[in-house]
């Protein structure tokens, strides 16, 4: 679904935000970015949706290069991948109904369809009854469930979320992974860069970690913080990791 | 995707109230952007309108060009008359008509009728005459010479002085106003686009979004391209009425202060001309727009 070949991103003051970056990222997947801030998080997720482009190496998603994407297919692509922010970005003037609508309304969907899908991605988040309600009047994690069914209303085939949870508390945070994770159970490839270890911990799933724009480590079962190789575990360690892990598989809700 | 090619109601109304938003996010600035191109428009046409009828004064007065020769006190009508029977052989001259004073005065009244009043002429002070066209205008001089040198002839006039000196106050007022109009349309499309800039920079979490949520160029930049029409057609349908207002109103004093100029309104093809001039608003418009949207955009 999505694989970077020798990605390097230099930014035009010197940064070197990417350094031969390879990855590949399979369809229905759902993958933690992780490291810490300026390591090269967020200028990942904007190579995938084209707001940035590499200065070297190639981008593919869906099948197709979209660093050597010409300007006019941009919005094609966009429509397959739907991202969500930190700071939700929805519009202040328009209702929670509306900010959803308004997606799917400026790509020319017709009104039968924008009248079928809201709904329904209001629903799957859990933000139907508060369609008719404006962000201002709503809580971070209801404006964050809100932004994630403006970015599912076009059905992306891939989700970016930078930083989803990270102006949330932890019950938001909490409803929000829960949501992801439904997303992702219905097929979309979720990518997710974040600070949030309780997320990451809870969820076990693959972990990049990138530092200093290039990958430190790739976990397919993966911690926030890397207890296996990062410690060089002996021993007792291990038992302690296992220990962690097995707690964590008893969680009701993301135990598979 | 195909779905961007069916239009329904919805669509529709979602679109006209994003030009509508865009439309009144800054009266102020959106006043200011009409106001231009109804100076803009207004002066271009009374500019067209005083040039088009002018430059139709002068070359009907071309055409028929005319030497009228006044004859002196001593000479006869029969050498009037041997005049006119020379002058007609001559190859260079179309018509040659001898204008006998009653008749002169008679066709002066019928020409200034209710707008001098002729009556409080006693006495008839026209000499007799007789009028000669040419075949070729530049012929004027040497007949005109011919006529002057003879001695039954005390006077030669033509109206060619006063048609080149038309033609030359239209010409230059034409240039003039050609820059004047140039440098107008660039201000007003300057205005326009910094209010359409104004615009864009007020929608620019709007426009982020939907670059984000894959639309297209196109859509993006319809609602601004359509705001810049807007303002340049109603701004040059304001200026239309009031020169239709001029027209009926201010022409009218003009040609009654101006009886000797034969100035005639041009009539039919006002409508036409109307029409040229919100066209020549909605290109100002759009092309301002699309200039200032295209840059952001582009960005």
């Amino acid at each position: 679904m999505i694989s970077l070949r020798e990605v390097t991103l230099i930014y035009p003051n010197g940064t070197r935000a990417l350094d031969g970056i390879d990855l590949e990222i399979a369809k229905g997947s759902f993958v933690f970015l992780v490291g810490h801030s300026g390591t090269g998080k967020s200028s990942l997720l904007r190579l995938l949706y084209r707001e940035q482009r590499p200065s070297k190496g190639s981008v593919i998603v869906d099948g197709v290069q979209i660093d050597k994407l010409k300007r006019s297919k941009v919005p094609e692509l966009r429509r397959k991948v739907g991202v969500v922010f930190q700071d939700f970005k929805l519009l202040p003037d328009k209702t929670v109904w509306e900010n959803v609508a308004f997606a799917l309304q400026v790509t020319g969907a017709r009104t039968r369809d924008v009248m079928r899908q809201v709904p329904r991605v209001l629903d799957l988040v859990g933000m139907a009854h508060k369609s008719r309600v404006f962000p201002s009047e709503l809580s971070g994690g209801e404006q964050q469930r809100a932004a994630i069914a403006r970015a599912l209303v076009n059905n992306p085939k891939i989700l970016l979320c930078d930083e989803p949870t990270g102006n949330l508390d932890p019950v938001n945070t909490n409803e929000v992974v829960d949501l992801l994770h439904r997303i992702n159970l219905k097929g979309t490839t979720v990518l997710v860069a974040t600070h949030n270890a309780l997320m990451v911990d809870r969820m076990r799933r693959r972990v990049i970690r990138l530092e200093r724009g290039k990958v430190l480590a790739d976990d397919e079962r993966g911690l926030y913080h890397r207890v296996e190789s990062e410690i060089q575990p002996e021993g007792e360690d291990l038992a302690f990791a296992a220990r962690v892990r097995n707690g964590l598989g008893q969680d009701p809700i993301f135990s598979e | 995707m195909p779905r961007e090619y069916v239009m329904d109601w919805g669509k529709i109304r979602f679109f006209l109230s994003e030009v509508w938003r865009n439309f009144t996010r800054n009266v102020v600035m959106q006043i200011t952007s009409i106001g231009t191109v109804t100076v803009m428009i207004l002066l271009l046409g009374t500019l067209l309108f005083v040039q088009h009828t002018l430059g139709r004064v002068g070359s009907e007065q071309i055409a028929k060009i005319e030497i009228s020769a006044f004859m002196s006190d001593k000479a006869s009508p029969a050498d009037a008359k041997r005049i006119v029977a020379a002058l007609k052989a001559d190859p260079r001259v179309r018509s040659a008509l001898y204008v006998p004073k009653a008749e002169g005065l008679r066709q002066m009244r019928d020409r200034l009728k209710g707008q001098i009043d002729t009556s409080l002429l006693t006495s008839n002070p026209l000499p007799d005459a007789i009028r000669v066209r040419v075949v070729d205008p530049n012929q004027v001089h040497a007949v005109a010479a011919l006529l002057r040198k003879m001695p039954q002839v005390a006077n030669v006039e033509y109206q060619r002085d006063f048609v080149e000196r038309l033609v030359r106050l239209v010409d230059v007022m034409t240039k003039v106003g050609i820059a004047f109009i140039l440098l107008l349309i660039v201000t007003s499309a300057i205005i326009i686009s910094n209010t359409i800039r104004l615009t864009v920079y007020a929608r620019r979490r709007e426009i982020a979004i939907m670059q984000l949520v894959g639309a297209s160029a196109t859509y993006i930049r319809l609602p601004f391209i359509c705001e810049g029409f807007l303002a340049g057609v109603l701004g040059a349908a304001i200026a239309v009425l009031l020169l239709t207002f001029g027209r009926w109103q201010i022409w009218p004093k003009v040609t009654s202060a101006l009886p000797f100029l034969p100035l005639r309104e041009s009539g039919a093809d006002f409508g036409l001309f109307a029409l040229q001039l919100l066209l020549i608003g909605a290109i100002v418009g759009i092309g301002a727009a699309w200039i200032s949207v295209g840059r952001y955009l582009r960005a």
